[in-house]
């Protein structure tokens, strides 16, 4: 028998189940389906969980903003509901922003003081008493250990950089999905698991449901594809979605890297998100002292744009498939290790490969679609989990006002920011869009 | 529980009193392994698909490691790291020579070997090289486990050798270790040297280099030798792998509940009744 919603969510991840979540709390009647048995077990899992507010856009850096408001006031934000896992709990450790060619920090700097994002500019000197451990030699431009170049010395200094004392990151990405599915459930969300999405079914230029692997038909007026790393897939699956959008989206290949601290540096509980373009690399505290080092995606690095399914299930080669690659450990390392001389470097790789949902320009996609009810939260491109929560009640009133018959693409949704108060044009992050070349075409955003 | 033995050595290299000696030459002989974490597939048969991690064998980071312990304060000693190997092992002797050990020799092969034949490449790289005080390997390779090298070696070298050493003092003309042969029972036995030492994990923690370790291996010297220039005899016996199956990983989740102390007890419970791991 066909089950019927007022919304179907496709994908159960930091973004899905938020989505899930205001659109219960404002009434819908909602089905959230997810391929992995649980919620945030997808790409949400690989998440780094960074929040931090530079951003190369005014407005990414608001939305960022906003969103260290939800997860400052985590347990308000989930009403307060029980999860049998328990909360996940936000580090504030602090965000430093080291100034250096890889960032237009200038434009940070202009969008902190027009957002008013607290902060404070900080010289070498300064820097290092807050992380004594760093080098703040110039290593630009970044470069991988294959070239000779990379070994070069470096003659000049760094000039400083920005420190944000609201920043940090989320300790367990996975769980904290997991609490805002459960949060949902409260105000009356279903969440269906092991459950894939192999049909779009549309009628007359409007969607009708979604049919399952196992042939299970269910029904809404609405639905959203919140797929991450698949998303480019169900919008293929949707008549004339994919056709429709000027900036596309496709999986993208990313490694992070676990490395152990200094011995002398208790980095889990005095260290600071860090990122460093000059290195083209981010770092923060991961358990165990560790240093989590993720790369900001330089040009010298390879890309890599898999298939989904052939990644997850282990296929495609060095390279290509989830396995960690000694030539990025090596890269990323060694760039942190010319950072942090007391870096020890393993010979074994340990760390977490995974896929980002990439769009063209590395920004987003919140909207509507061609197809009548078909809505999208795609292209996160590893930068958007701090935004979730922003993004689940700014999408659940982006596809209120339109199934009430607002014609977004003609007049976009303004979305009010309830804690800083700034209305954002959500056209910003339109289908339609030409390509952002203010964007910094990195996981930066 | 501690069993005192002693080693009874036939040299056949004659040893100088080690003290005495212009270099104290210790030898690390090293393997180039698939990363364990990697995903192996198994091809032709016999081998495997080497578009992978290779990396230093686990067990010889310790045995690398405590060769640089022992070096430091003795200025004339010197650390050598010798591979047996593809080209491509060069990488894993300049990780261990970022490590700390001053110098590499690759003997080159195109295949793997056994260890049969890697035991007298290793004794006759060393024997061309210098005169040996210690000689370390791991205790075992991660790929194959047949912890024979080190045995095999000694027997070439006619030297005495430990296994799975977890403590190696340096007491006069010889060393004095501790050899975990097994569970809970430590043999003591002191070594003349030269003499051949099987690290086992117990015995640090191993020393992974820092960027400017790293910088430094790359001026170290590797030399390469070929096979042909050892001139080994061809040993009468051989080992020869007839298929590689690989393992088919049985797992059987299930959910532990009830208050933080009962699943523990219940973690504790399978550990030592169903896994039988501790």
């Amino acid at each position: 028998m066909t089950k019927k919603y007022d919304a179907i969510i496709i994908g159960a991840g930091v973004i899905g189940a938020p989505i899930a979540y205001e659109l219960s709390k404002m009434g819908y009647k909602t089905m959230s389906v997810d391929k992995l048995p649980d919620a945030g077990e997808g790409s949400t899992a690989g998440s780094c969980a960074i929040v931090r507010a530079h951003y190369s856009t005014e407005d990414g850096v608001a939305f960022a903003y906003e969103g260290f408001k939800y997860w400052l006031d985590w347990e308000n934000y989930l009403d307060h509901v029980k999860d049998e896992k328990g909360l996940a709990k936000f580090m504030n450790t602090g965000s430093l922003l080291i100034k250096s060619q890889g960032h237009k920090w200038q434009n940070v700097k202009k969008h902190y003081d027009a957002v008013g994002v607290k902060y404070k500019e900080l010289t070498n000197e300064e820097i290092l008493e807050m992380v004594p451990v760093l080098d703040l030699h110039e290593f630009w431009p970044v470069k991988r250990p294959e070239d000779p170049a990379f070994w070069e010395e470096p003659t000049k200094m760094l000039e400083g950089g920005l420190f944000c004392p609201e920043g940090g990151y989320v300790n367990d990405p996975t769980l904290s999905a997991h609490n805002i599915m459960r949060a949902a459930e409260a105000k009356g969300a279903t969440f269906m698991f092991n459950a894939e999405v192999v049909k779009i079914r549309a009628a007359e230029g409007k969607v009708q449901g979604i049919t399952l692997a196992d042939g299970t038909e269910i029904d809404a007026p609405v639905v959203v594809n919140c797929a991450g790393p698949h998303s480019f897939k169900i919008n293929q699956m949707a008549p004339g979605v994919w056709e429709g959008c000027n900036i596309k989206t496709k999986a993208l290949r990313h490694e992070v890297m676990y490395c152990p601290a200094p011995e002398d540096y208790d980095y889990i509980n005095k260290g600071y998100h860090q990122s460093d373009g000059d290195i083209g690399c981010y770092v923060r505290p991961e358990v165990g002292n560790l240093f989590l080092i993720g790369s900001e995606d330089p040009e010298c690095d390879p890309k890599e744009y898999p298939d989904p399914d052939e990644f997850y299930a282990g296929r495609g080669g060095h390279g290509r498939d989830n396995q960690l690659t000694e030539e990025q450990w090596k890269a990323q390392c060694y760039r942190l290790g010319r950072r942090i001389p007391t870096l020890k470097v393993p010979n074994q790789p340990k760390g977490v490969c995974d896929l980002y949902d990439c769009s063209d320009d590395w920004i987003p996609v919140y909207d509507k679609s061609d197809l009548g009810g078909f809505y999208m939260a795609v292209g996160t491109s590893g930068n958007q989990y701090k935004n979730a929560p922003v993004v689940g009640r700014m999408m659940a009133e982006l596809i209120d006002a339109c199934e009430k018959g607002l014609d977004h693409d003609k007049k976009p949704f303004q979305y009010k920011m309830k804690y800083i108060g700034r209305t954002l044009n959500v056209g910003f992050f339109s289908r339609k869009r030409e390509i952002n070349y203010n964007s910094s075409f990195s996981v930066n955003g | 529980m501690k069993r005192v033995c002693c080693g009874r050595p036939v040299f056949f290299v004659k040893p100088e009193s080690g003290m005495n000696r212009k270099i104290m030459n210790i030898y690390v002989c090293v393997k180039h392994v698939p990363d364990s974490a990697a995903t192996i597939t198994v091809e032709g048969g016999t081998g495997i698909n080497e578009k992978i991690t290779f990396l230093l064998n686990p067990y010889d980071e310790h045995a690398v490691t405590e060769a640089a312990r022992i070096k430091t304060g003795l200025p004339d000693a010197e650390v050598v790291a010798v591979c047996l190997g593809k080209p491509t092992a060069e990488t894993t002797l300049r990780a261990a020579m970022a490590m700390g050990a001053d110098r590499g020799i690759l003997i080159e092969t195109d295949r793997p070997q056994d260890s049969i034949f890697t035991a007298l490449a290793l004794a006759a790289a060393i024997q061309s090289d210098g005169r040996p005080w210690i000689i370390f390997t791991g205790k075992e390779s991660i790929d194959s486990e047949g912890m024979q090298t080190q045995f095999r070696l000694a027997e070439n070298l006619s030297l005495p050798v430990a296994t799975n050493v977890i403590k190696v003092d340096i007491d006069g003309d010889g060393v004095r270790v501790e050899s975990e042969r097994e569970a809970g029972t430590i043999d003591v036995i002191r070594m003349t040297a030269p003499c051949v030492i099987g690290a086992g994990k117990g015995l640090n923690t191993p020393n992974y280099p820092t960027f400017p370790d790293i910088v430094k291996s790359r001026k170290k010297p590797v030399r390469r030798i070929g096979l042909a220039d050892l001139a080994i005899e061809s040993p009468a016996a051989g080992m020869q792998i007839q298929e590689l199956v690989p393992a088919v990983e049985q797992r059987t989740p299930r959910a532990l509940t009830g208050s933080a102390a009962d699943i523990a007890a219940q973690i504790v419970d399978i550990l030592k009744n169903e896994a039988k791991v501790i």
